[in-house]
């Protein structure tokens, strides 16, 4: 899957900027970015929902998304199930969609909600289910005919940790399985844990693309130092970035290295009690690319303008 | 603070609902109303019209006698208010068997004989001889009456009290339905096409809200093209009201059946034959449903709320009676101007054509409709999905951005 240039108006708004993106096969791949950021936007574009106002994209080798709809497996942002029908025929009915046949549809579906412990909810109305629950059995009714390409908006919004256990399970089972999964979240920590390559999207615009890797890269190693004996002198040792966490002190590793800076901390007899050098997390690199205004919206859920 | 807060949540409903596309059709539903007024009202003066307009008496006589009856005809209609005047008269003479030509005038095309004086013979003393087409009917009383009128002139004899010789009458029996229980026959047709499509293609109207409130739309319109979407929707819908036909059709026919006998159907005679004027009819339904439940499946797809729902049925229910207006129109007048555009109007098309087929026994004209209404079926629901991806998905580029160039650049800056 991939997009180039993809802009996208709603009204006066620009909703998607001239966002590029290219998810290799077989990869989880997501598009990180707060609330209002485009997201959505530009994943119903990919899909061939909405069609974008610039750009191109190409689906599974097609220009053309929906020619591809059977190949494609597809969880919107807003849950939507039919209250009255029964799990398994839920998750049948998405499959039958997708062209997979209803008594196929039927025994995956069985399989499916007993492999996750819902088996004795086979039978029950969606409306009967708990949310988490409907959920997931949206998630398999996205998943059930097997599509080469999951798309999955917002996975783990609503989720209690259980159910996001869960579905990061799934996910990984069906990334073995050969899918691609392109997810779209507002949480790191999902997509530090289980992307291969990410896009950061703010205001519309894509900010980042690459590795979680290589955007953690895009800052320098952080030296985290304890020392033997501690001063108020200490601080104006260190570089002019270090702050006191506890008892460490965090500093960007100096361009030079560290070995003077270590030879300094000897010889001012405060000793070295611990240190380690790490790469910055993924949160560090987000409030890097996309400021740490929005990072603190995204956090919080708030909606933000593009 | 009770009046406040009434205040303010009548003011947020006053806005909601005033604000919005549904209110504008629901506001400008009395526009229909009127043209369904006007159109409809036309259409039953034109039915009644075309109904007493057809209808004739007829005296076969001599040359003589017919002066005299056409004479008394034009002394006695003076005095009748024409709301309640006999049919119109048609004097012809006699040719061969006097009695054969009267029953023939039966079965003339184009008009609608009520009753038949003739002279029962061919000498002077021939006796008059009425065939009634109805049992003891005002035409003819009224025949009689000519008759009468036509001797005294013609023997000058006023003389009050004497009793005429009584004239023996026949009544007629039709061996096919006249040209106005045909169009009886169509008319009636036509209403039941109308109070089904009334009762069940309205419903198509909500049912995409139920979509939109459940966010089942998203995945719907993720995995099929909207036009499938629309089709999947109208052909369900379009199932429920098969069976309901069935059921209270089915219901209906045993009900006639044991109350009224099997021949009942007989006494109904359209056209084009019986069996074919109801399969028109199942046929015509079929396009009725489709082609309204597509307009309203892509008018209540706009619809956001089941405020706006509720406000659409009016303007819905309008145009249904429009198109019964003109359909019934159409039905009066059979081969005029205005019933080929009833018949040619696709959403009027399916009620004029099973009127039609009361009235005029040839099949293409109904081939040749059933395939522009399919089409039209097929064109409403292009036009209602790409209304539906452009109004409530925001799909596609807007036709300001398309063809201003400036637009863009614009916004940017």
């Amino acid at each position: 899957m991939s997009a180039t240039g993809l802009v996208k108006y709603f009204g006066d708004k620009r909703a998607v900027d001239g966002v590029d993106i290219a998810v290799p096969a077989g990869s989880i791949y997501g598009i990180l970015g707060p609330n209002g950021a485009g997201k959505t936007t530009t994943l119903r574009m990919l899909l061939g929902i909405i069609e974008p106002d610039e750009g191109s994209r190409m689906l599974l080798g097609s220009p053309r998304p929906r020619t591809q709809s059977d190949r494609v497996g597809y969880l919107p942002e807003e849950r939507g199930l039919y209250p009255s029908m029964k799990a398994r025929e839920a998750i049948a009915f998405m499959g039958a969609l997708r062209g997979l046949d209803w008594r196929t549809g039927r025994e995956r579906a069985d399989e499916m909600l007993e492999a996750v412990g819902l088996g004795g909810s086979a039978h029950e109305k969606i409306k009967k289910l708990s949310k988490g629950m409907a959920q997931l059995v949206q998630l398999q009714g996205s998943i059930v005919h097997r599509p080469d390409l999951i798309v999955l908006d917002e996975p783990f919004s609503g989720l209690d940790p259980v159910n996001q256990e869960r579905l990061e399970k799934l996910v990984l089972a069906e990334r073995d399985r050969g899918a691609t999964i392109l997810f779209s979240t507002h949480i790191m920590a999902h997509a530090e844990r289980l992307c291969d390559r990410l896009a950061i999207i703010a205001g519309g615009k894509r900010r980042y693309e690459g590795s979680v890797e290589e955007a953690r890269a895009t800052l320098p190693m952080e030296a985290h130092y304890t020392p033997r004996e501690d001063s108020p002198a200490l601080l104006s040792l260190l570089p002019p970035e270090a702050v006191r966490d506890g008892k460490d002190y965090r500093c960007p590793v100096p361009e030079d290295g560290m070995e003077s800076l270590l030879q300094t901390l000897l010889d001012s007899g405060h000793g070295i009690a611990g240190l380690s050098l790490e790469r910055p997390g993924l949160h560090d690199a987000f409030v890097a690319l996309v400021g740490a205004e929005t990072v603190e919206r995204m956090e919080s859920g708030e909606e933000l303008e593009a | 603070m009770f009046l406040r807060q009434a205040v303010v949540i009548a003011r947020r409903d006053f806005i909601a609902t005033v604000f919005t596309p549904a209110f504008l059709i629901f506001l400008l539903a009395p526009l229909f109303m009127l043209v369904f007024a006007t159109v409809g009202g036309t259409g039953a003066r034109m039915i009644a019209d075309s109904g007493e307009a057809g209808q004739r008496i007829v005296v076969i006589a001599s040359a003589e006698e017919n002066a005299l009856i056409g004479a008394a005809d034009g002394r006695r209609r003076d005095l009748i208010p024409a709301p309640i005047a006999p049919p119109q008269l048609e004097t012809r003479e006699p040719r061969g068997n006097p009695e054969a030509q009267a029953r023939a005038v039966f079965s003339e095309s184009g008009i609608d004989v009520t009753a038949v004086l003739y002279r029962d013979g061919t000498g002077d003393d021939a006796g008059w001889h009425i065939i009634d087409g109805g049992n003891a009917s005002f035409s003819a009383n009224y025949l009689a009456a000519l008759a009468e009128d036509a001797r005294r002139d013609r023997l000058a004899d006023i003389s009050p009290g004497a009793d005429p010789p009584a004239i023996p009458r026949t009544p007629f029996q039709r061996q096919e339905a006249s040209s106005s229980d045909r169009q009886s026959a169509g008319m009636g047709a036509l209403f039941v096409l109308f109070l089904l499509t009334l009762l069940l293609a309205g419903q198509t109207v909500s049912v995409l809200a139920e979509e939109k409130g459940n966010k089942v739309i998203e995945i719907l319109a993720a995995a099929a093209p909207l036009e499938a979407v629309f089709v999947g929707k109208l052909a369900g819908l379009f199932g429920v009201a098969l069976l309901f036909v069935a059921f209270w059709g089915g219901l209906a026919s045993m009900a006639i059946g044991a109350l009224a006998g099997p021949g009942m159907m007989g006494v109904i005679d359209p056209a084009i034959g019986l069996s074919t004027f109801l399969t028109l009819g199942i046929v015509y339904f079929a396009m009725g449903y489709l082609l309204l439940g597509s307009v309203f499946l892509a008018v209540g797809a706009q619809a956001s709320s089941m405020r706006e729902i509720q406000m659409l049925s009016l303007p819905i229910t309008f145009f249904q009676m429009a198109m019964f207006g003109l359909a019934s129109a159409a039905a009066a007048t059979p081969g005029s101007t205005l019933a080929l555009i009833a018949e040619l109007f696709p959403f009027s098309s399916p009620f004029a054509m099973v009127a039609r087929g009361a009235t005029d026994a040839t099949l293409w004209p109904h081939l040749a409709a059933i395939a522009w209404q399919l089409l039209w079926v097929a064109i409403t629901i292009a036009i209602g999905a790409r209304w539906f991806r452009k109004g409530v998905l925001k799909s596609g580029p807007s036709l300001l951005r398309r063809f201003n160039p400036f637009h863009n650049s614009a916004k940017q800056n």
